[in-house]
């Protein structure tokens, strides 16, 4: 492999890695703002 | 309910975080000159580099939380901790393998038990497991105690990573040890616009993250009320 595509595959890396996180975040905060809705719906029940 | 408010300046944060880092990618692909040694592969330290400093400082924040939790009780620090613990996984996972494939490259080899490295491994497990432990089933009080203590304790690491180079032989360079590092103008601004562009990430990311598990330890109180 060249040079410049070790320079690719460790820069991708880094992308993947910051980009998976990100996906996480985003499902832990689709997570706790159905528990909200959840939350609110039994609230309103009451 | 309040509990999905967010800071105003928390977007701003993460707009100024992909600015900087679209502007750190131009400055080392195009505006940093390519390194006579090791050629442009040199080039994977520009963000190596930053990623494994924001790492160290995510377990300092870890290290100051757990001791201001323990001192206040007061939650917002243990979720501080948990935030910029996973941050620092992240920022050391991506150390390690950006590392590892600098020295795939330059050395000929994935890995090698180099002090620096072995350090740095050891660090990343510790925190691994640290993370582990607050996923725990146990009462919230004694989980928030037992994190915060084990999450001072593991900083004991963090030190013998930064000084590693500088203490035993080691094959892993430590930039900055002699004056300036010997690194070009051009390649000295580029490595401080990039450490800055991590630094906003890193703000944004833990920022956001201990945001979302104060946001989950406050439903979680809630559900146990509506419960009772």
């Amino acid at each position: 492999m060249e040079s410049t595509q070790w320079l690719l595959v460790a820069n991708a890396a880094v992308w993947l890695g910051i980009g998976a996180y990100l996906f996480l975040m985003a499902r832990a905060q689709q997570n706790l703002d159905r528990r909200i809705r959840h939350m609110e719906m039994l609230g309103d029940d009451k | 309910m309040q509990t999905n408010r967010l800071s105003p300046a928390m977007p701003l944060v993460g707009i100024v975080a992909g600015l900087a880092l679209a502007l750190c990618q131009y400055m080392i692909f195009v505006y940093a000159p390519v390194e006579q040694t090791m050629g442009i592969v040199q080039k994977i330290f520009y963000f190596h580099m930053p990623l494994a400093w924001w790492s160290l400082i995510s377990f300092l924040t870890v290290f100051v939380a757990s001791i201001a939790f323990l001192r206040t009780r007061n939650w917002k620090w243990d979720a501080l901790s948990g935030a910029a613990a996973e941050v620092g996984v992240l920022f050391s996972g991506l150390a390690l393998i950006t590392g590892s494939i600098w020295g795939r490259h330059s050395w000929g080899v994935w890995w090698t038990w180099d002090p620096r490295l072995t350090t740095t491994l050891v660090m990343w497990f510790v925190y691994a497991g640290y993370l582990v432990l607050r996923t725990l089933d146990l009462p919230r009080e004694r989980l928030g105690t037992v994190s915060a203590v084990v999450g001072i304790v593991a900083f004991l690491d963090v030190p013998l990573v930064f000084l590693s180079a500088r203490l035993w032989r080691s094959i892993h360079p430590a930039v900055f040890a002699s004056k300036g590092g010997g690194l070009e103008a051009e390649m000295k601004t580029t490595v401080i616009a990039c450490i800055v562009a991590f630094g906003f990430l890193w703000v944004a990311l833990t920022w956001l993250r201990a945001a979302q598990r104060r946001m989950a330890a406050r439903i979680d109180v809630l559900a146990t009320q509506t419960t009772i």
